[in-house]
């Protein structure tokens, strides 16, 4: 995850922004180095989705299923 | 510890005493009574107005208990244990709506507002989600059996009482003709009342007319001893009814609209009911009214009031004529429940003498709470 990446995740924690948690999770996901790391930022990505009744969750929800990390 | 004898309490009305000092002033009892009358019967939570759009949530702490008031994404009202299923942490900690699941804010195991684990992040090790040991259908929100009547939404907590509709059969025969869709008044029409009373105090206070003449003069200008009756069902329930409910008046000479399709009887006829063990309701021509009457501990309690109409929209000032009038009502006994809660603290006091003519309704309330606490001991020791 690079630090620009990083700080604004951060942020919408700080800020309980939780559609921009969804967005950044994802974006982390998608630069992620290994599947370890990928199914980790999506499973945050995925929490945030449900929480909020985000319209991605259920693509989150299918890659993660594919990844062998959901149900 | 053993339990208090009751046998007195239990006796005919022209012999009995009332429930001892104890039930009123000993927490051990406050707790045998959480058990033996509060968790095991149908006790008020809360009303359904509290949470009246998809995903409203309010907490409650019932008895020490947490629970979580919810409507579910179909609109179904629900009752939940207010804990996560994982390390046991309280899931919502104020009213707020969920708009997709209720995230549990330690390590986010996620549920649907129909109780359902929908997902448990990481369970498995980084990333991971799932394991085998962790079967989700199983690790469901825990619902507590609830029923919703005349909008209050009534709870069994220990899951083994028999349906509302058997418990209530003849009281929801005897108020069949009024049972018509209520519709709350809104932020204007609900008040609180703390008072420094055991529970049962606001109950037995309720249930007779007996005092209306001393403690309420201003209702006995219209509403004299001799226009009210004792109701009375042994095992069941108990309040008094009114021959001369008179309607509120607006400044212009406007009233309420009346329920639907109501008889003569209604016409200048109210009845005020206490559902034991802990809701109070009146219901009248063209509104009503429900008391919850949240035990908070041996000594403390706090209703809540709530006021109904027969249609969703009435006038503002007059609802507000009628919040102002019930309130000076209800604040009118609060001197008599704290009044009776202090005299039970003169030890030698014998739980007093009923009228038979007139504490009718008490004697029935005090003998069901003696029933309940003596059947729930017996089948607690077998």
């Amino acid at each position: 995850m690079t630090s620009a990446l990083d700080a604004q995740l951060l942020a919408a924690h700080a800020s309980q922004d939780t559609t921009a948690l969804v967005n950044l999770y994802s974006e982390a996901a998608d630069g992620a180095q290994d599947d370890t790391a990928r199914g980790f930022y999506l499973t945050h990505a995925y929490v945030f989705a449900l929480e909020i009744n985000h319209p991605a969750k259920d693509v989150i929800h299918a890659t993660l299923c594919a990844l062998g990390r959901e149900q | 510890m053993t339990h208090s004898d009751l046998s007195k309490v239990r006796q005919p009305i022209e012999t009995a005493n009332g429930l001892p000092n104890a039930h009123y002033t000993d927490d051990a009892r406050f707790e045998e009574e959480k058990q033996s009358v509060l968790f095991s019967t149908w006790a008020g939570l809360a009303v359904s107005a509290d949470v009246p759009e998809a995903g409203d949530a309010v907490p409650h702490t019932f008895l020490g208990m947490p629970l979580l008031l919810i409507r579910d994404k179909d609109g179904a009202v629900r009752v939940f244990y207010n804990t996560c299923r994982h390390r046991g942490m309280i899931l919502v900690d104020a009213p707020r709506k969920i708009e997709g699941a209720i995230r549990c804010p330690y390590h986010s195991w996620c549920y649907s507002t129909k109780g359902r684990l929908v997902t448990t992040p990481h369970v498995g090790g980084p990333g991971q989600n799932t394991h085998d040991a962790i079967d989700r259908d199983t690790l469901g929100l825990i619902e507590v059996r609830s029923h919703i009547w005349r909008d209050v939404v009534f709870i069994n907590v220990s899951g083994n009482a028999p349906d509302f509709e058997v418990v209530h059969a003849d009281l929801l025969k005897r108020w069949s003709e009024v049972e018509k869709p209520v519709f709350h008044g809104g932020q204007d029409s609900t008040f609180t009342l703390s008072v420094k009373s055991n529970w049962k105090l606001p109950v037995e206070n309720y249930c007779e007319s007996y005092h209306l003449p001393w403690v309420h003069p201003g209702l006995n200008s219209y509403s004299r001893l001799e226009d009210h009756y004792n109701i009375a069902e042994a095992g069941q329930y108990s309040g008094q009814g009114t021959l001369v409910y008179r309607q509120l008046t607006g400044e212009q000479g406007e009233v309420f609209p009346d329920f639907d399709g109501l008889s003569s009887q209604w016409d200048e006829g109210a009845e005020y009911i206490a559902v034991y063990p802990n809701v109070l309701l009146g219901a009248q021509r063209d509104h009503a009214f429900a008391i919850i009457l949240e035990p908070i501990d041996t000594e403390n309690t706090v209703e809540h009031i709530h006021l109904y109409y027969a249609v969703p929209d009435t006038s503002a000032p007059l609802r507000a004529k009628n919040t102002v009038l019930w309130k000076e009502v209800f604040e009118e006994d609060v001197f008599v429940v704290e009044g009776m809660q202090r005299g039970r603290h003169a030890a030698g006091f014998d739980g007093g003498r009923f009228s038979p003519a007139m504490d009718g309704p008490t004697h029935c309330f005090h003998d069901w709470v003696a029933t309940q606490i003596d059947t729930f001991t017996i089948k607690a020791a077998e």
